[in-house]
């Protein structure tokens, strides 16, 4: 069987496979490069390079095992954190998606307004003898003609012209009609603003048609500033990622660019009322909510466990069905449990004979959240408990009944306390997943009932994972990604430091044993 | 030993080379324009454009279909300019957004193509006073009857609760209205309207009257003699707003009125179903308002990046935006055309026809900035859904959730009224 690791066929195997790595790697990095992304370029670049020097060389034998994990660990846990860290101190939402230049081109080309009239002539696009791009201008409506290139307008007399069906010129002396086939390969003809009029010029609005226009924002790259030539207003970098009007800072240009606002975000969560309120809520319900789930969970486990502990006909068929919600896929089960308590067609409500709006009211919204959680983890603590308490010799509890403890005596005294030593890390780990438990909540509530109409902007059974998802992703209109990166960024710090304790009560386990 | 080394090296050079031949994607062509669409319309438009390829000479038109409509949205929100589409084709709630982000790009039309659409369709598509695209179709509602059930058409909301009343038990019926087509805050926007509230409203000019402010009182005076029960201050049953079932209940005849989306129309036609087709009547006798939206064809900023921009935009005018377009569209499509010419056109149905009618009869653009506003605490969707939760459900006091509605509306409303 160790044969086929090694000699010939291993090492083509070896080359082809990192052959093709490399290729798909390389590919991304030109890709990375070609889309101005140098930070992923590089360190998809740096990956390919370490992959090859590390399987083509004998530099290192461990880090042929531990490369790829740590590359995919620097990839998938590093850089999203440190870029959720990043978007957190800056302006990123809404209106504020674009870099700072393609901002500025965008405001440029919506700087660009018509003529009062909303003016547009039929053109034909050609070149004049002196191979320059011109359009051939039918003012149908005036009866005029003429022929424009970048710099020069010039009048052609209606004799001179050829027209179609429509009384579009469409040839005229000192000028080459270019076909619509040769100009759809080559779009630098539509990039050019005609001459017209003073300052308006003619713009290519599609194959045929122009329109009147007049450019009356202008920006000045030494100064920054950008002024609306028509109004006079000037406009300047507000450092929050818009021009704001000068005198009229609440005036703003669209669309702005991400821009670093440093601790804003974070401010913010406590300084806005509309942000800081529904905020402190969710955090509370969030606690309640995980700390409740593993307390519940935990003790019907232990409680269901302890009861199939002892020899009794059926365990293992008892057993088999209280590991069946375990071994369900969640989502099924939350949908099945959501269902269920649906008011019109669902089973509780037909069972009890009722028309209990469950998702409607706040507090019967919560309990359901609860109930079904609890359905969905108590399987998984039934199973640690039964190892558990398997692993507690039989007799310390043998010496404590001989000493003359009763059956609760030797529960609270012996039994509970060991499980607790061995599970803590264990419910810490619970407690941290379920302060997270996105997919229950999104899948069972959506997070409501949002009561909008007395100011709720959370919903009952948001938690805080799912109140930043509907900040980031909620309302199209009102996204805010630096907002939710400065709330993910908050659950971070509280997960990682339920974690941190978990490990030491793990280290505190290790000790015990 | 070193020689050895560096053939491996060549060998995996080599074959890094042929294998990123193999995958190194074809470029963007410049004379293909890229059109994504959701799953009802993608599929609509790639028959449409292999029957007839040539709308804009030398361009190939390439349609992307998404999964679902919510799909597109979400591509379109990562969307860059590598990876944008030239056109997409969604709702006009999309516009505000991808306007202020700088993925739409304006859109001029000649006097003759803005003369084939009303001025709020062109509103629908606009924002900050540049057009971002052109109207395809009509997204609106209208309320059907069922006529074995009712004889007469309703001429006011009350004829419709008298009638759900005198045949509840005799008829056996569940409820008197579903709400179907576009839920409870679109959908619903006429059950509002009817009776006495409305979040905005259009002068004769086609603008919007940013002074006008529902009267609380009355639509909740309203809200207590048609929708509440007396006793239990909850829905009297004529209007359910939770019932999920409504639609098959309207199938089976236990239902007799119900607004449905005109792109709901064929599934009741191919059911055999005996309907007639009107806008809800409002308490005193009109019409209830609607929200008559259109669906439009924009325009990206990506197509400049392209080097597609002229080839889109004439794409826009060609097919999308010209009567020929809309007629061959719809005809697979099957909604009510945008276009005044497609719309008076032989070749569009009567069912397209006469939802065409009912928005013409009663209904109001769909203003994205007014309805996404948040100013007040939430937006139009949120607290029109709330308002029917807390009163034809949890039985709250219609008058005083009213005013706590009216505030909200009037909060959004006011903060930008500016941009209007």
């Amino acid at each position: 069987m160790s044969g086929i690791f090694r000699g010939k066929f291993a090492l083509i195997a070896k080359i082809i496979f990192l052959g093709i790595t490399t290729a798909i790697m390389a590919l991304l990095t030109e890709h990375a490069f070609a889309q101005k992304q140098f930070v992923i370029g590089s360190f998809i670049l740096v990956a390919t390079l370490a992959l090859n020097i590390v399987y083509l060389t004998k530099i290192s034998i461990p880090f042929k095992f531990f490369l790829p994990g740590i590359l995919f660990f620097f990839a998938f846990v590093i850089a999203p954190i440190f870029f959720t860290v990043q978007m957190s101190g800056y302006k990123y939402q809404t209106g504020n998606y674009l870099d700072k230049p393609a901002a500025l081109e965008q405001v440029l080309i919506l700087g660009a307004q018509p003529d009062a009239a909303g003016t547009t002539f039929d053109i034909n696009v050609g070149k004049t003898p002196s191979n320059e791009y011109a359009i051939l201008v039918s003012d149908i409506t005036n009866n005029k003609y003429f022929i424009s290139t970048k710099t020069q307008r010039t009048d052609v007399p209606k004799a001179s012209l050829k027209f179609d069906a429509n009384g579009v010129a469409i040839a005229a002396p000192n000028f080459t009609p270019i076909s619509a086939i040769d100009l759809a390969k080559n779009d630098a003809y539509s990039k050019i603003n005609y001459k017209y009029e003073g300052k308006y010029y003619i713009a290519i609005e599609g194959q045929n048609s122009g329109g009147v226009f007049r450019q009356e924002l202008s920006y000045d790259a030494k100064t920054g500033v950008l002024t609306n030539t028509a109004t006079g207003a000037t406009y300047v970098d507000n450092h929050r990622g818009n021009f704001a009007k000068v005198g009229s800072p609440s005036e703003i240009l669209n669309p702005g660019w991400r821009a670093p606002i440093w601790f804003e975000n974070y401010s913010r969560l406590f300084s806005d009322p509309k942000i800081r309120i529904p905020l402190i809520r969710v955090f509370t319900w969030t606690f309640f909510f995980a700390g409740f789930t593993v307390l519940s969970t935990f003790g019907l486990g232990l409680l269901l466990a302890m009861a199939l502990n002892r020899a009794m006909r059926g365990r293992r068929v008892y057993r088999s069905i209280l590991i069946l919600p375990y071994a369900m896929p969640s989502v099924m089960s939350i949908l099945i449990w959501a269902g269920m308590f649906d008011s019109d067609f669902g089973a509780v409500n037909s069972i009890l004979h009722t028309s209990v709006h469950w998702f409607q009211n706040p507090m019967l919204a919560r309990g359901v959240v609860l109930l079904v959680n609890l359905w969905l983890g108590f399987p998984y603590f039934y199973l640690i408990c039964s190892g558990s308490l398997q692993a507690i010799p039989n007799e310390l509890m043998e010496a404590a009944a001989i000493d003359g403890a009763n059956p609760r005596q030797v529960f609270r005294k012996i039994t509970l306390p060991l499980l607790l030593q061995i599970l803590s890390p264990l419910l810490i780990a619970s407690f941290a997943f379920n302060f997270n438990n996105f997919n229950l909540i999104y899948l069972l509530t959506g997070g409501g009932p949002t009561q909008t109409l007395n100011g709720e902007i959370a919903g009952s059974t948001d938690i805080l994972i799912s109140y930043t998802y509907k900040i980031a992703f909620g309302n199209p209109n009102l996204q805010d990604f630096g907002l939710a990166s400065a709330i993910s960024v908050l659950i971070f710090l509280i997960v990682a430091s339920i974690s941190m304790y978990g490990l030491r009560r793990s280290k505190v386990m290790e000790t015990f044993v | 030993m070193q020689k050895k080394r560096f053939g491996f090296a060549s060998v995996i050079a080599a074959t890094a080379l042929v294998v990123s031949g193999l995958l190194v994607p074809s470029a963007h062509a410049s004379n293909e324009i890229i059109v994504w669409a959701d799953e009802t319309r993608g599929p609509h438009l790639t028959k449409l454009i292999a029957a007839k390829g040539d709308w804009v000479p030398g361009y190939t038109i390439k349609i992307v279909t998404f999964s679902s409509y919510s799909a597109l949205g979400d591509a379109l929100a990562k969307a860059t300019g590598t990876s944008g589409p030239d056109i997409f084709v969604g709702g006009n709630d999309w516009v505000v957004a991808s306007a202020k982000t700088g993925k739409l790009a304006p859109v001029t039309l000649t006097a003759s193509q803005k003369a084939q659409f009303t001025g709020g369709q062109l509103y629908d598509l606009s924002y900050g006073g540049k057009l971002y695209g052109v109207p395809l179709d009509i997204n609106n509602v209208g309320m059907i009857y069922n006529t074995k059930l009712v004889p007469n058409a309703p001429k006011t909301f009350g004829d419709m609760v008298d009638f759900y009343k005198a045949n509840k038990t005799k008829l056996g019926l569940k409820n008197g209205l579903c709400v179907t087509g576009g839920g409870l805050s679109w959908g619903g926007l006429s059950v509002f309207s009817a009776l006495g509230a409305d979040p905005y409203i259009m002068t004769p000019h086609g603008k919007v009257q940013t002074t006008y402010r529902f009267n609380p009182n009355v639509f909740g005076a309203n809200m207590n003699k048609y929708l509440l029960d007396p006793v239990t201050h909850k829905s009297n049953g004529f209007w359910a707003s939770s019932n999920t079932t409504c639609n098959d209940d309207f199938y089976t005849g236990k239902v007799p009125y119900s607004i449905i989306g005109n792109w709901e129309w064929q599934n009741y036609v191919d059911r055999g179903f005996a309907m007639n087709l009107q806008p809800v009547p409002s308490v005193t006798g009109g019409y209830g308002k609607m929200f008559g939206s259109v669906s439009g064809a924009f325009l990206t900023s990506y197509a400049a990046l392209h080097g597609t921009a002229v080839g889109a935009k004439s794409l826009l005018v060609n097919l999308f935006a010209s009567t020929a377009g809309q007629v061959a569209y719809e005809a697979i499509e099957g909604r009510p055309p945008a276009a005044k010419g497609a719309q008076s056109d032989p070749g569009v149905s009567d069912a397209q026809k006469g939802f065409g009618a009912a928005a013409a009869l009663s209904s109001i653009p769909q203003i994205g900035v007014i309805l996404g506003s948040n100013a007040g605490g939430s937006n139009y969707w949120d607290s029109s859904a709330d308002y029917w939760t807390q009163t034809l459900i949890n039985g709250k006091d219609a008058v005083v959730e009213a005013r706590k509605l009216s505030k909200i509306w009037n909060a959004d409303l006011a903060a930008v009224a500016s941009q209007l």
